[in-house]
């Protein structure tokens, strides 16, 4: 087949693709603890068509080779983990993580996911659950009649009985990895560990370079729309050229075919 | 037969294959760090029995355009691009050392630094590699400091540094994997002088315009190629029709 064709063919699939990222950073611009993505391009192998140096006739070499390069592809997303701003919501149970650290929620088949999003809600039995309807880990419930709950920077949770007693009743435990890149997004603003990301490493917030909690506020997304439009304009563009370059080997072809039948 | 009609067929495949080049440049126009490649026609005379008539155009390399291209900032602390001219030393899949421009640097789960790509970021004296740490930072130099996890930023150490080099360019060639080598198999001397910017993504070099017009002209050039291959055939008829006139 036509290289020139299949090469400008590549180009397009990976604009598209780099627009379907795009969007999808667009359309989690308000996503709690949503963290961006972005496409890693890179050059597909290069055919050696005619290799520098090889003999030409017996006595003589090519003094210049010829190598064709294949496209391209998209070889990775990459998450990008920085910071999200903040936002005050004032609501007990929205929690933030300032630095490093994942909370740790149960999903319903018994394995662990981690999300940034800290907008937990209580369930009817009033354990601490995710916006989806997922227990955090270690679970938290709490009691009737409780007047007040606090989350200290450490993530110990302590509430105040009717009574006016305080007890605490549960500790946020924070998850860290290696490489955080290397999550697996599963959807609902969670994560899963995978043999890139590394074992989760769990501990009290703020020790062992965990970041902290924050009470009553939440982390927004950390998408840069104004990043992500330019980026858009750029894919549009190139995308742009790529078909041009199909439509110019078409006609090329084209042009070969009308006059040579 | 006519073998003029031979010389514009090479020439009209040379051409695509010119396209071909061109095309792989526009596809990789948002690479980060790619290198344009560059195509030239040699001619190239056809020796036999009687006169050197004919001269056919063959499609060569004609090198890689190492011109710098567009500095992006991401803000990414691992995102880093070479100022001016130089390279980042990496291991290609064969193992041997490549440079390359491209700086998204990722850390994998066994604390190895390396490219989107996956190829291991060298330093003089292997692969990089990184403890477990709450933040790592690119120095100018290329040097590597890392705050490990569990540590105030007073623990923050230079645990190593980047292999930065600047070969002649005359001296690099692009590998069948894209990434850049030299042409004697040798490694490069680091480069004290090459410094990096971190959380800046060099973009690719491709020029737009310029891809855009080389596309053109090398459609109107296979287009007299064709339309040459199609008067020697017209020739070629009217031989024939005079021929079978004459009998």
């Amino acid at each position: 087949m036509n290289l020139a064709l299949w090469s400008a063919k590549t180009g397009l699939d990976a604009q598209n693709t780099q627009m379907a990222i795009i969007s999808n950073n667009l359309a989690n611009a308000n996503t709690t603890g949503y963290k961006s993505q972005r496409a890693a391009f890179q050059d597909l192998m290069y055919q050696n068509v005619r290799q520098v140096g090889a003999q030409s006739t017996q006595n003589t070499q090519y003094s210049t080779g010829l190598t064709l390069g294949t496209g391209v592809r998209i070889v990775a997303t990459e998450a990008n983990y920085a910071q999200g701003s903040s936002t005050t919501t004032s609501n007990p149970l929205d929690l933030q993580i300032s630095g490093r650290g994942f909370f740790q929620i149960t999903l319903p088949d018994g394995s662990l996911a981690y999300t940034r999003d800290g907008s937990f809600t209580l369930d009817n039995q009033g354990n601490v659950v995710t916006a989806s309807g997922y227990p955090i880990q270690p679970a938290i419930t709490i009691p009737v009649g409780t007047q007040s709950v606090t989350v200290g920077n450490d993530g110990a949770v302590t509430a105040v009985s009717a009574s006016g007693k305080t007890t605490q009743i549960g500790q946020v435990q924070l998850a860290d990895f290696i490489n955080e890149q290397g999550l697996q997004n599963i959807g609902n603003n969670l994560v899963i560990e995978s043999a890139a990301s590394g074992s989760p490493q769990t501990g009290t917030a703020g020790a062992n370079g965990l970041g902290t909690i924050q009470q009553g506020s939440l982390e927004t997304s950390n998408v840069n729309t104004v990043t992500e439009l330019v980026n858009m304009i750029e894919c549009q563009r190139a995308y742009e050229m790529n078909s041009k370059a199909i439509t110019t080997t078409d006609q090329m072809l084209e042009y070969l075919t009308t006059n040579l039948s | 037969m006519d073998r003029g009609l031979y010389v514009a067929m090479t020439g009209a495949k040379q051409i695509m294959q010119a396209q071909a080049v061109n095309n792989h440049n526009i596809a990789n126009i948002n690479t980060v760090g790619f290198r344009a490649d560059a195509v030239s026609f040699v001619s190239q005379p056809i020796y036999g029995p009687g006169y050197a008539t004919r001269v056919n155009a063959v499609a060569s390399d004609a090198g890689t355009d190492f011109s710098s291209g567009v500095m992006q900032s991401t803000g990414r602390d691992l995102d880093i691009a070479v100022n001016g001219s130089g390279y980042i030393a990496v291991m290609g899949s064969d193992g041997t050392e490549a440079y390359t421009r491209a700086g998204d640097l990722r850390v994998s789960v066994d604390g190895a630094v390396t490219t989107a790509g996956g190829q291991p970021v060298l330093t003089e004296s292997g692969p990089l590699n990184i403890p477990p740490a709450t933040t790592v930072t690119v120095g100018n130099d290329g040097t590597i400091s890392v705050v490990p996890l569990g540590l105030n930023p007073i623990g923050i150490s230079p645990t190593d540094r980047i292999k930065l080099v600047n070969p002649p360019q005359r001296d690099l060639q692009k590998g069948s994997d894209g990434l850049l080598r030299l042409k004697d198999g040798r490694k490069a001397e680091t480069d004290p002088t090459v410094t990096v910017t971190s959380g800046v993504l060099e973009s690719s070099n491709v020029n737009a315009a310029q891809s855009l017009i080389n596309m053109i002209e090398l459609q109107r050039l296979y287009d007299f190629q064709v339309k040459s291959m199609n008067s020697s055939d017209q020739n070629e008829q009217m031989a024939e029709q005079m021929m079978s006139n004459a009998s």
